[in-house]
């Protein structure tokens, strides 16, 4: 059977998360913790993958104890398995650490397949942590996935890219990152929640791992955050323009380099 | 053997008092609610009034989310361009607690965790569909085609009892049964709070409000309470009257209050956060349910257990109390859950103030939602008001006289304020 993993972050509500109009800090505070939503969409996938040809997820998610509740979350979306990588060791990591602590973690667990991500978060949004983990595991990766299968040990994949989509058939094993809203995750059921409840969410930390303090964390970090800077919406300035006009304004968007106009 | 002792619906204040109860009594209980964390789904303003909890978490007000104890309570009626209130302020009404102001968000969350510490397992996130009944007997719950089941359910779902409706238990609720609610939050600085409403930083303010001024037709009443640093502005408006008059919006009541000169100034400068709207039960005895059945019970909200007079709405207290006399019945009788047994669950209720209030207060609503409370008596009253203040030179009247012409000017014949009056006061 197809062993999946899918890596999920806990985030706030992005749409609860204030901006504190004098401090221009984003107070978390009030917002409800939720799954990182591409990530319910990367679980989705996987869980078509295993209604497709049957496989074991487990969910894992590096955060503080209290994520243990979007790990049952996911499992009452029907993954059969939850792991919480938590330590005192692993706090204040940017994307490197978190990216080699999830790699051991799958590292761990062996014979995986496929690892599902989300593309980016919506609390950071750095989208280091697929590419990341796939480098440190040295296998093959597959981002900005909108449509994904599973074919005698292939993934298929369709990445919205820019200028076109892009279909690629890469053999596991395989991570895989989602784009967010690429599908309709399916709801929690109770009787799985319950179960989720029961079976509990193992928790692993860094002895588990192998790693050593000076590898994670804020010790690992090589990013060090200076200073931060709120930046000012640019003013607008509305116009009202009336078809008469429409050449002037042409010419205008031309002078500045906006838009170009072609020749037959 | 069923998988669970008993399944909880809705944690609500009905449904964790219930769950701390039963998991007290060495329950294994399942508490079900659909918001995640409790308390997102709920709207109520809110002023829990009495003490009831302690008999589940006694102490409780040490570690529960309390934003203010209320030591200004007022009931006025609003016209265009007035006010007309009953203002109390008390030493005692904060010496013995009497009324707390709680946000539901916070306490819902706050008491369902108490649910869970009792040793009930909480799930959040999850609706629950219907009912499961074999050979007339309740044998568990319905959720996405799964059957979970337990040796009774206790149905604390509140106003939109939609699990009792899909299950056959109950008739669709009627535009009598139920009243909309809405309310604000607004943010205002403590300080604010306090100075505008001239309370300390324990003591609280809370109003209820008739809203004369409104459009012929609609009945609505309004309600403020101060939080910590918000305060909860709403409306209770009748859903019969809404529907017949098909142009009016429930918001637009909720504009109108909002711009009432006496309390826009209150609310001035405050930051809009939350909106949200929510069904109140108004219809009393007539609209509720069988209260419990062969393997059910059911409580709070969906039982229809609410009081409202003008002066108070109160629902939060009779949900604790319904909830812990369900959960009594069934610790009770463990091992012989029948409907015959669980009927013991409604002499409970008539012996507690749960269905006494709801028989000594029958047939009420035809009084709060009336024309003659809610239109003609904020009238009335503003033009006996207005004659005995406004000096004009001529010679005074005796308030008799005053009453009379302000009742003829407004259209009304004396004898008809008179047995309106006691009607109402008997009522009330
Ligand atoms: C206060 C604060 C300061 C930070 N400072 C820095 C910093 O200086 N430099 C820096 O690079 N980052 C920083 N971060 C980001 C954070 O430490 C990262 O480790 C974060 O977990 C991953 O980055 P991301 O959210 O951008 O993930 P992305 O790369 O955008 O996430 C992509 C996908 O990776 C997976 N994923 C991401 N994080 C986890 C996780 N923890 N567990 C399981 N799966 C995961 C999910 O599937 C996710 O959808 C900071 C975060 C906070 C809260
Ligand atoms: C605007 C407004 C102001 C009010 N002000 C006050 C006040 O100041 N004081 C006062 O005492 N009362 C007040 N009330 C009344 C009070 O809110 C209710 O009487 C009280 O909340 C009833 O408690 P309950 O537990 O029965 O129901 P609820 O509090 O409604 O709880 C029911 C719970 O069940 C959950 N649920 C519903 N269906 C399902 C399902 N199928 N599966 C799982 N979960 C489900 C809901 O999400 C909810 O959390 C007010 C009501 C409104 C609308």
């Amino acid at each position: 059977m197809l062993n999946i993993v899918v890596m999920i972050k806990q985030v706030p509500d992005s749409s609860e998360v204030e901006i504190d109009p004098v401090k221009m800090t984003l107070n978390r505070t009030k917002a409800r913790n939720v799954v990182n939503a591409a990530d319910l969409n990367a679980l989705e996938y996987a869980l078509r993958i295993k209604d497709k040809v049957g496989a074991n997820i487990t969910v894992i998610s590096m955060g503080p104890p209290m994520a243990d509740a979007a790990i049952i979350e996911c499992m009452a979306r029907g993954a059969d398995r939850g792991i919480l990588i938590t330590d005192r060791a692993f706090a204040g990591a940017d994307t490197y650490p978190t990216g080699l602590t999830l790699a051991a973690t799958i590292a761990k667990l062996g014979n995986v397949d496929i690892v599902f991500g989300g593309d980016e978060t919506t609390d950071s949004s750095t989208g280091h942590v697929g590419p990341g983990v796939a480098e440190f595991l040295g296998i093959d990766q597959i981002t900005y996935a909108k449509e994904v299968d599973y074919e005698d040990g292939y993934v298929i994949a369709t990445r919205d890219l820019e200028d076109g989509d892009e279909i690629v058939k890469v053999h596991t094993p395989v991570l895989v990152t989602v784009l967010l809203n690429s599908n309709v995750p399916r709801h929690q059921s109770l009787r799985k929640k319950i179960d989720a409840i029961r079976k509990g969410v193992e928790s692993w930390g860094i002895n588990e791992l192998g790693l050593k303090p000076e590898w994670v964390g804020l010790r690992g970090s090589p990013t060090i955050v200076r200073s931060m800077k709120a930046i000012k919406e640019p003013e607008h300035l509305h116009k009202t323009i009336t078809l008469d006009k429409i050449d002037e304004v042409v010419a205008d968007l031309v002078s500045k380099n906006i838009i170009k106009v072609g020749g037959k | 053997m069923s998988e669970f002792d008993v399944i909880v619906i809705g944690a609500g204040p009905a449904g964790s008092s219930a769950a701390i109860k039963l998991a007290q009594g060495g329950m294994n209980v399942l508490l079900v609610e659909r918001g995640d964390p409790p308390g997102t789904k709920n709207v109520s303003g809110a002023v829990l009034w009495g003490d009831e909890l302690s008999k589940v978490v006694p102490d409780w007000e040490r570690s529960a989310p309390i934003e203010r104890y209320v030591t200004r309570k007022e009931v006025a009626f609003l016209t265009e361009k007035s006010k007309i209130a009953i203002s109390y302020s008390s030493q005692d009404l904060m010496e013995r607690k009497s009324g707390k102001i709680i946000v539901r968000g916070k306490f819902d969350q706050w008491l369902a965790r108490k649910a869970k510490d009792a040793g009930a397992m909480l799930v959040t996130g999850i609706t629950i569909d219907k009912l499961v009944i074999d050979g007339g007997k309740v044998i568990g719950v319905m959720q996405d085609g799964d059957v979970i089941t337990s040796d009774a359910v206790i149905v604390a779902e509140g106003a939109n009892p939609r699990v009792l409706i899909n299950s056959g238990l109950r008739p669709k609720l009627s535009d009598h049964d139920v009243a909309l609610g809405i309310k604000e939050t607004i943010k205002l600085p403590e300080n604010v709070i306090n100075e505008r409403f001239n309370v300390d930083s324990k003591g609280g303010y809370a109003s209820e409000f008739v809203l004369g001024f409104l459009d012929d037709g609609i009945l609505s009443g309004g309600f403020l309470y101060t939080n910590r640093d918000t305060v909860s502005l709403g409306i209770v408006a009748s859903l019969d009257r809404l529907r017949a008059n098909g142009m009016t919006h429930s918001y637009d009541i909720m504009g109108k209050f909002e711009e009432h000169p006496f309390i826009k100034n209150l609310i001035k400068d405050g930051i809009p956060d939350e909106y949200a709207a929510h069904l109140v039960p108004e219809g009393g005895l007539a609209s509720m349910p069988k209260l419990y059945g062969n393997g059910y019970l059911v409580t709070g909200d969906a039982a229809m257990f609410t009081f409202s007079n003008g002066m108070v709405l109160q629902g939060i207290n009779y949900a604790i109390t319904s909830g812990i006399l369900a959960a009594e019945t069934i610790l009770e009788n463990k091992g012989k859950i029948s409907e015959e047994t669980l009927s013991n669950y409604v002499n409970k209720l008539r012996n507690s103030y749960v269905l006494s209030d709801l028989y000594t207060f029958n047939g009420i609503q035809n009084v709060t939602w009336s024309d003659f409370t809610q239109k003609t008596m904020p009238k009335i009253l503003d033009s006996v008001m207005m004659s005995m203040f406004d000096e004009r030179g001529m010679p005074k009247k005796h308030l008799m006289q005053v009453l009379s012409a302000a009742v003829k000017s407004n259209g009304m014949k004396y004898t008809e304020l008179i047995s309106s009056g006691y009607r109402m006061m008997r009522k009330m």
